[in-house]
């Protein structure tokens, strides 16, 4: 191989590794969760709206109450979106926001968006809750405590099956 | 007959068979016009591209590239890697191509390697590599994947925590190609009317028609036809002959992963363990189909190839159930017929190289026609 090719050759597998990188920056999905939940900022409580429609890249509407979540799935770091206060002042507000790129699941505040609140307060990293919590949750779904029957469902007492008998 | 048609026949007898099948078919499957057409649309892009992998090695003279299988696993590792990394969209589609690429390229140079250790023997010893490899490819995706390779997404994982699943959804790069540039058409004579195309999918086998026309006339194209003529006369002209037979097989393997990733993000899932093993069957039964040999392949041979094929995959599951009460005969003949295709391709390329290597002999020997046909016939 002449040092002309090895140069060459590096050019390509660099730049293809470059290309790589930059594919991963921009490519690389999240989930938002679009939370109309109010969010306290230096002691002062915003508020959202009593429903609001948002729209995120341009992806279909979605109609919103107060102090809910609602999923969307995006690509990318950059992001417009656009609020629509469907009742009061019917105000309609666009904005860009970013995501940090590892960030898999970030929480948007849209009263912060809403009110122009600081740009930080905008998207949160979503943090599950703690998997005590869960386990704790499941038990009480699972919970096998006998409990006294309805009236009429009594369970009848039944003959008692005879030992089995040695061999 | 008139010599000329009969030369033709003869050249074009399984297009013909085919188109006489399809014609026979559709009425029998009832399937409505615009289902067809759309169904088409969809898979000619991402098959021809699959195909269109398979012209250089026969170029070449390495006949049909069985090995292609190998570039199809290149090409799932890639899409497994964008899938646990969260890369969706067109970014993730090319991501997915650029990661195919080495794995690919490496496994062309060791399939192409072999191959040149077993010349004459190319296309068996392709087939058995891929079974191979499919071994090697298995324990790779099925055991090193979430033990050795770190796998992020405990969603693509099996139960016993290393090992990616069956089953892989493609949700984040689903028809990205496809919905590039949309496009819909209503036409109202069919039934359903509307018939999107999928137009960047179109444009995408159009450059790689365009790249292979222009690679046959480069100095390597040149190359690879000469070699495909005449290893000796090549070699003799100073034509590095198993350099070229190596790079037809590696570009071959590389386009194979993209197209297997193209084919993959039409589908939207992969079969992790089965979704490589039918594309090499299925491309070069399509490229047969298309009037193909195993010497001789042109790009307009993969276009009929892959629609004639696509299209008899479509209507004899519907076909054999309105003939027979089960579409499940349907599929079986399909599939007898596509195989049938190859084995038939297989004896007739290898019965012409016995008979010409007889006549030549014959030349040396300097017999007389008479004396050649006998010798041919025994």
């Amino acid at each position: 191989m002449t040092r002309r090719s090895l140069i060459q050759r590096s050019a390509v597998l660099l730049g293809l590794m470059g290309l790589a990188v930059f594919l991963f920056y921009i490519g690389k999905g999240h989930t938002l969760l679009l939370d109309t939940n109010a969010i306290t900022i230096n002691g002062q409580e915003i508020s959202s709206a009593d429903n609001v429609e948002v729209s995120v890249d341009g992806q279909e509407p979605k109609s919103m109450g107060r102090a809910e979540r609602t999923m969307v799935s995006v690509g990318g770091p950059s992001h417009t979106i656009q609020i629509e206060v469907i009742d009061g002042d019917g105000r309609k507000v666009e904005a860009k926001f970013t995501v940090p790129t590892f960030m898999d699941m970030a929480v948007v505040s849209i009263p912060a968006i809403l009110e122009k609140a600081p740009r930080e307060h905008w998207v949160t990293k979503f943090t599950p809750p703690p998997p005590e919590e869960a386990a704790a949750e499941q038990m009480e779904m699972q919970d096998d405590t006998p409990v006294a029957p309805a009236p009429g469902m009594e369970l009848k007492p039944t003959p008692e099956a005879p030992a089995p008998k040695a061999p | 007959m008139n010599s000329k048609l009969r030369l033709f026949l003869i050249e074009n007898a399984v297009v013909i068979l085919f188109i006489i099948l399809i014609a026979f078919a559709i009425p029998v499957s009832e399937l409505p016009a615009g289902f067809l057409l759309q169904e088409i649309l969809m898979r000619i892009g991402p098959n021809a591209f699959l195909v269109i992998a398979l012209l250089l090695p026969i170029m070449a003279g390495m006949g049909l590239n069985f090995g292609m299988v190998l570039g199809a696993m290149a090409g799932q590792i890639g899409l497994i890697f964008i899938t646990d990394w969260g890369i969706v969209g067109i970014p993730g589609v090319l991501l997915a191509m650029i990661i195919s690429l080495p794995i690919s390229v490496f496994l062309g140079w060791v399939c192409g390697s072999i191959m040149n250790l077993a010349k004459g023997r190319e296309m068996v010893t392709g087939f058995i590599l891929a079974f191979f490899m499919n071994g090697i490819y298995m324990i790779v995706v099925l055991y090193a994947m979430g033990s050795i390779i770190p796998i992020l997404n405990p969603e693509l994982l099996l139960s016993r925590g290393y090992g990616i699943r069956n089953v892989v959804g493609l949700d984040g790069v689903r028809q990205s190609l496809d919905n590039l540039i949309p496009l819909k058409f209503n036409l109202s004579f069919l039934t359903p009317p509307f018939v999107k195309v999928p137009i960047f999918c179109f444009v995408i086998v159009a450059l790689v028609c365009l790249f292979i026309v222009w690679f046959r006339k480069t100095k390597l194209g040149q190359d690879m036809r000469a070699v495909g003529q005449d290893r000796a006369v090549a070699d003799a002209a100073g034509i590095p002959v198993e350099r070229t037979r190596i790079l037809a097989i590696i570009i071959s393997t590389a386009l194979a992963g993209i197209g297997q990733v193209i084919f993959l993000q039409t589908m939207g899932t992969i079969n992790t363990t089965a979704s490589h093993e039918q594309i090499g069957m299925f491309s070069i039964a399509a490229l047969l189909i298309g009037g193909a040999s195993v010497t001789r392949a042109s790009i307009p041979n993969v276009l009929i190839g892959v629609i004639l094929f696509h299209l008899l995959f479509l209507v004899s599951p519907m076909a054999g159930k309105n003939l027979v009460g089960s579409a499940q005969l349907g599929e079986f003949f399909r599939q007898s017929v596509s195989y049938g295709v190859i084995a038939v391709a297989l004896v007739l390329y290898e019965w012409k190289r016995q008979t010409q290597e007889h006549e030549s002999r014959a030349d040396l020997r300097g017999e007389t026609e008479p004396a050649k046909k006998a010798g041919g016939a025994a």
